[in-house]
């Protein structure tokens, strides 16, 4: 793989940035969902496609994830940068594979530092903690501003981890011969059990599952008249 | 009222100093802030410790906190005790958690993103991308603003107008469209990431799903699907060596 210039790595930078800050702090517009993430990846590094399809593939493990109130989840977006960087430009297969792989382990460790986040808005919190109960606006603007900036940090430090894993992972790539090819399909394979495993714990019972098994059943025959 | 625009917009990162300890309440001191400061000229006093309740503990799904931060906001303006303020938020952080979690999180997001594989298996493309982040962020204005302005209208009556507004009827129907277009997209982004179709990798997947879908629904919660994912590609990595 020939060296991303340094344009390039700084727009993948801010992009993943903008990811990880659109997951919970700000905007909250689902410029953080993987398709949406590597899509954007892909398409900044010219090629589109192959972010499209990883982006896709951890799309279905996004879709398992119920990101409500305190619950911990592993996150998804900047992840999904470094692993369009990891797919770009191999055999689509392999790329979609590989980048999924590395996805999802950066996903992981991404979604902890997000409990990080939160308790080191609660130590600032707890300092200011005599302002903000005298009514004070300026301890309130400042803690605000704080977490925004702790959020900045932290999307910026998780991007630039993906981002420096998928170029060495490509550096070795380029250097070995035949990728394993076999992870691609049993990983497709987990996603869409994962994909249907979110769905069915929100579908619940009666109609909705109902509902559930009546699309299964058209993707089916749709993927079927598709492939014939 | 002043300071209408400017809630608006800090309610879109409503989020932005979440901690264990108060939630979203800080988020909600901050975006409550343009709406508080008629009331310091009016009385100091009054504009302090509503600004200390404002930023009290809250959660909520964060689209629709703006319902309880425009009540709060009247309520402090039409001089309501300071106690009933808070049962008021105390009593909101459930329902619009639940309603919130329902529609966007379970609801509308599964059924976009499922509906922008579908297409996208289907060979629309990425156009379908573009679209589907427009519409949605639409949307979420929409819904932020419509929180926002009839909180402020409705004041302590705000979970009367809830109950009789869009939120629970939606709720309650958009569980059976978010699981036809998860069972719809499933299928077709399989085959698509699999084309062209050749038996052994279609095998090899349909292997892995349901073994990852026994684990993933009776393996318990240790078994997330990344943490599925992953040690299926090392199994998967060590057979190649095994049989090649």
């Amino acid at each position: 793989m020939s060296a991303l210039p340094a344009s390039a790595l700084a727009l993948l930078l801010l992009w993943g940035t903008i990811v990880g800050l659109d997951l919970v702090s700000v905007p909250q517009g689902l410029l953080s969902r993987p398709l949406v993430s590597a899509s954007v990846a892909g398409w900044l590094l010219g090629d589109f496609e192959a972010g499209l399809r990883v982006g896709a593939l951890l799309e279905l493990f996004a879709l398992d994830v119920l990101p409500v109130g305190a619950s911990r989840y592993p996150e998804f977006g900047p992840a999904a940068v470094g692993a369009a960087v990891l797919a770009a430009g191999l055999p689509t297969m392999e790329g979609t594979g590989l980048g999924a792989l590395l996805g999802l382990a950066v996903a992981l460790p991404a979604g902890w530092t997000l409990d990080w986040l939160r308790h080191a808005n609660a130590r600032h919190l707890h300092r200011l903690s005599a302002a903000l109960n005298a009514g004070s606006s300026s301890a309130v603007r400042q803690l605000q501003w704080a977490g925004i900036g702790r959020d900045v940090a932290r999307s910026a430090g998780v991007t630039a981890l993906a981002l420096a894993l998928a170029i060495l992972v490509r550096t070795q790539v380029d250097a070995t011969a035949p990728l394993p090819a076999l992870q691609t399909p049993v990983l497709i394979g987990v996603g869409m059990a994962a994909a249907l495993s979110g769905a069915l714990r929100t579908a619940g019972r009666g109609r909705r599952l109902a509902w559930l098994g009546v699309g299964l059943a058209t993707g089916m025959v749709a993927a079927l008249v598709v492939a014939a | 009222m002043k300071g209408r625009r400017r809630a608006l917009l800090r309610l879109m990162a409503v989020q932005g100093a979440w901690s264990y300890e108060r939630m979203i309440g800080v988020g909600m001191g901050y975006a409550s802030e343009p709406l508080l400061e008629d009331l310091e000229a009016a009385s100091p006093e009054r504009h302090r410790e509503a600004t200390a309740r404002s930023a009290e503990f809250f959660n909520c799904h964060p689209y629709l906190a703006g319902l309880a931060l425009g009540a709060a906001a009247r309520a402090e303006h039409d001089g309501a005790p300071g106690v009933q303020i808070q049962r008021l938020r105390t009593a909101l952080c459930s329902p619009l958690g639940a309603l919130g979690d329902q529609v966007f999180w379970a609801g509308l997001v599964p059924i976009l993103m499922s509906l922008a594989l579908a297409v996208i298996a289907l060979g629309g493309g990425g156009k379908v991308l573009v679209a589907v982040v427009l519409a949605y962020n639409l949307f979420r204005v929409l819904v932020t603003r419509w929180a926002l302005v009839t909180g402020l209208d409705s004041g302590m009556q705000v979970g009367t107008a809830i109950s009789s507004s869009w939120l629970p009827g939606m709720a309650a129907r958009i569980a059976a469209p978010a699981g036809f277009a998860a069972g719809l997209a499933v299928p077709l982004v399989g085959a698509w990431l699999l084309a062209p179709v050749a038996w052994r990798p279609v095998v090899e997947s349909i292997v892995s799903a349901g073994a990852a879908f026994v684990l993933l629904r009776w393996g318990g919660a240790r078994w997330t699907s990344p943490r599925v994912a992953l040690a299926f590609a090392v199994v998967a990595l060590l057979w190649t060596r095994v049989v090649p």
